[in-house]
C-alpha cells in the first residue's frame, strides 16, 4: 500500500504465521508474545534482530486489544494495578527505546536469559 | 503489599518492565505476571489479564518512540499482528478453561523455556564475529 520500493519486508505468509502464534501465545500467557515473534522474525522472516524487535512491539498492540477484550469479559482485568504499572511502564519504554539503538544486543539476551530462569523457578517454588 | 506501598511499588516495577519492553520488544509480560501473582497477589488468571493491558500503552509508547527515530515499519507489523488479534482471542479462551494452578505451571515452563533460550542465544552470538 504505502510500501517503497527498496524496503525489505512486504507481508508474507511467514509474517502471518508469526503473528498467528504470537497471538495464541499473548492470550494464553499474557505476554506480549514478542518473546516467540521476535526469534521466528529473525530466524524465519529475515528480519534484523532490531527491526524484529521494533515489528514485535508494533504487533502486540493489536494483539494486546483482543487478549484484553477476551479477559475483560471474564471480568478478571484489575485495572487500578494496570494503571499503576502502565505509569511506570510508558515512561521506561521510552527510555528503553532510546538506549536500542546502541545496546550490545547479544549480552542483553543473555543476562535476560538468566534473569528469566530466575523467574521461572521463584514461581514454581512459590506456589 | 495495601495502599500507597503497593502503588509506589507498582509504579517502579512498571518502568523496570517499561525499560526491558523498549530493549527487547516484548511487552514485558514475562516479568509482570511472576510480580503480580508473587508480590501483588493476583491470581494467575487475574495477572495474566492486567498484564496485558499494561502490554497495550506500553507498545503503543514504545512504537512511536521507535519510529520517531527511523527504526522498523509500524505498517506490515500492525497488519500481521491483526492476524495475531484472532491467536490471541483463541488463546484467552483457553487460559480462563484451564485451572490457575495449571495455567501458572504452563506459564513457569515457558518462562524456563525462553531463559534457557535467550542465555544459550547470548552467549553463543557472543562468541561469534559480529556481522552487524
Amino acid at each position: 500500500m504505502r510500501d517503497v520500493a527498496g524496503r525489505p519486508h512486504g507481508i508474507s505468509r511467514e509474517l502471518l504465521a508469526i503473528g498467528a502464534l504470537g497471538g495464541a501465545l499473548s492470550g494464553l500467557l499474557g505476554v506480549g508474545g514478542g518473546i516467540v515473534m521476535v526469534p521466528l522474525l529473525v530466524l524465519w522472516a529475515r528480519y534484523g534482530q532490531r527491526d524484529a524487535h521494533a515489528a514485535s512491539l508494533a504487533a502486540i498492540i493489536p494483539i494486546s486489544i483482543a487478549g484484553i477484550a477476551t479477559y475483560g469479559i471474564a471480568g478478571q482485568v484489575e485495572v487500578w494495578p494496570a494503571i499503576a504499572l502502565a505509569v511506570g511502564s510508558i515512561a521506561g519504554a521510552r527510555v528503553g527505546a532510546g538506549l536500542l539503538a546502541r545496546i550490545d544486543e547479544r549480552l542483553l539476551k543473555a543476562l535476560f536469559g538468566a534473569f528469566l530462569l530466575g523467574v521461572a523457578v521463584l514461581m514454581v517454588v512459590r506456589r | 503489599m495495601t495502599g500507597v506501598v503497593l502503588y509506589v511499588s507498582l509504579v517502579l516495577f512498571g518502568a523496570l518492565t517499561g525499560v526491558a519492553s523498549g530493549l527487547l520488544g516484548v511487552g514485558g509480560g514475562t516479568l509482570m505476571v511472576p510480580f503480580l501473582t508473587l508480590a501483588v497477589g493476583l491470581t494467575q488468571h487475574q495477572a495474566e489479564a492486567t498484564s496485558l493491558l499494561v502490554i497495550l500503552p506500553t507498545a503503543i509508547a514504545g512504537t512511536l518512540a521507535l519510529r520517531r527515530r527511523g527504526v522498523g515499519e509500524a505498517g506490515v507489523a500492525l497488519r500481521f499482528g491483526v492476524v495475531g488479534a484472532v491467536g490471541a482471542v483463541l488463546g484467552a479462551l483457553l487460559a480462563l478453561a484451564l485451572p490457575a494452578s495449571t495455567l501458572r505451571l504452563v506459564f513457569a515452563g515457558f518462562v524456563a523455556i525462553v531463559g534457557v533460550r535467550l542465555l544459550r542465544d547470548g552467549l553463543r552470538a557472543h562468541s561469534r564475529a559480529e556481522t552487524g
